[in-house]
């Protein structure tokens, strides 16, 4: 599968079960990243998605579990760890920003088994400054 | 009387009427005694910087939700402390300007001093209560303390950041907090008690409560007088700067005054009073050195 996360400046992902920020244009980025596969993401996510009425999304609990190799899964409120094996590829969108958190991405991009393809930044709707990364699983 | 006169009276009478509304539940807010936080209760700093109060569930009256933007300061107390800051954050609420300067405020416990080991030098901020990013409020005394940078920083913005983006991604308003806890008569707050729930969604997209730290790692500092000296075990590995002392700009005249200066006391109560933290960060503004 490829994951697709959004972190802050320390890995943060969520806080009091809450996410930390979000951005209209980053959605729209993400919906354009996933155009050859499936998007699959959970319902708390897909609540933010209502604005992308063309996007197929599909939106179930237990979505880790349903996607193949190729399919895109939006992860922001659940465990990943037991799915490593399953991930080939990342899709790390960075905030640029310092959010409180109590929930972190555990993957270390760099432990010598991922490899950079690509990085771009780009402006959000309420933020300055996102950056894009895309990781392959090399080992 | 036709009916056209008839309905404007009405009209008349209910803008009267929910005009007198809104007074009495402005009122209402900014006597609202807010529930003061025991410091006792409080755990001793431990390297993070903010602890989480009531297991995160902010106490926000429920006559207080509304989907109307509105900002509420105490008044300065006696030794000119701050007080709750309460807002009801909305887009309207926001900043459209760059933030102007804040440097004339002198908050309680304020002094201008610098450490090498920390972030920027100087140890404390003019830390706003409702952060400028939510309520675009310069210079206003009620809604400025005297804080470390690890607690404006590291402690305070971090949350900030979460309400601004939430209210403008959503449009929605979130109800936002923030009390200074002083003991005693101290001038400088032990730290900040932080509250926020989103309003149209109830809490749904910003939900917390917290105390922050006014805290410095490797700064010991005395609450009552805002002094502040290096942590004994870090005395060997960093040195204390001095303390430093303000250079007085004019902002009209575009030039500067240094202690012992001519016209620097008089500049201090001046409405274009700018305030430097050295005669070079004053040239490089653009400004020159008073010639007496």
């Amino acid at each position: 599968m490829i994951l697709i996360v959004c972190i802050d400046d320390r890995k943060g992902m969520m806080f009091n079960q809450r996410r930390q920020s979000q951005d209209k244009i980053l959605r729209e980025d993400m919906i354009n990243q996933c155009r050859n596969g499936k998007l699959y993401m959970n319902e708390y996510s897909f609540s933010m998605f209502g604005e992308c009425t063309d996007a197929v999304i599909i939106a179930a609990e237990d979505f880790l579990n349903q996607a193949g190799e190729n399919d895109y899964c939006f992860v922001e409120n659940q465990e990943i760890s037991g799915y490593l094996v399953d991930i080939n590829k990342i899709i790390l969108y960075h905030w640029n920003r310092r959010y409180p958190a109590d929930t972190y991405f555990n993957i270390d991009v760099t432990d010598g088994n991922w490899k950079r393809e690509t990085s771009e930044i780009f402006t959000g709707s309420s933020h300055d400054k996102i950056t894009r990364e895309v990781y392959k699983k090399i080992k | 009387m036709s009916d056209k006169k008839i309905k404007f009276l009405v009209l008349i009478v209910c803008c009267m009427f929910l005009t007198g509304c809104t007074d009495f539940v402005s009122k209402e807010k900014t006597q609202k005694e807010q529930e003061l936080i025991n410091l006792e209760d409080i755990p001793d700093y431990m390297g993070e910087p903010y602890v989480e109060l009531n297991g995160n569930k902010p106490e926000f009256s429920e006559s207080d939700f509304t989907e109307e933007s509105f900002e509420i300061y105490s008044d300065l107390d006696q030794l000119d402390r701050c007080g709750t800051a309460y807002a009801n954050v909305g887009t309207d609420l926001m900043p459209v300007e760059e933030r102007g300067s804040i440097g004339k405020i002198k908050p309680s416990g304020w002094h201008t001093v610098k450490y090498d080991n920390v972030d920027g030098k100087y140890l404390y901020n003019r830390c706003h209560l409702i952060g400028y990013q939510l309520s675009g409020e310069n210079a206003n005394e009620k809604n400025l303390i005297t804080g470390t940078r690890y607690m404006n920083v590291d402690g305070m913005l971090p949350f900030e950041n979460m309400v601004a983006d939430y209210v403008k991604e959503t449009g929605n308003h979130v109800l936002y907090r923030v009390t200074p806890v002083f003991e005693g008569d101290d001038l400088l707050a032990k730290g900040v008690q932080m509250e926020a729930m989103s309003v149209e969604d109830k809490g749904q997209g910003v939900f917390f409560h917290v105390f922050i730290y006014n805290v410095q790692p490797g700064i010991s500092i005395d609450y009552a007088t805002g002094e502040s000296s290096l942590d004994k075990q870090d005395f060997n590995k960093s040195s204390l700067a001095d303390e430093q002392v303000e250079i007085r700009g004019n902002s009209r005249s575009k030039i500067y005054h240094c202690p012992g200066q001519a016209a620097y006391e008089e500049m201090e109560d001046s409405k274009y009073l700018v305030i430097f933290s050295s005669e070079q960060e004053a040239e490089n503004a653009g400004y020159r050195k008073a010639k007496r």
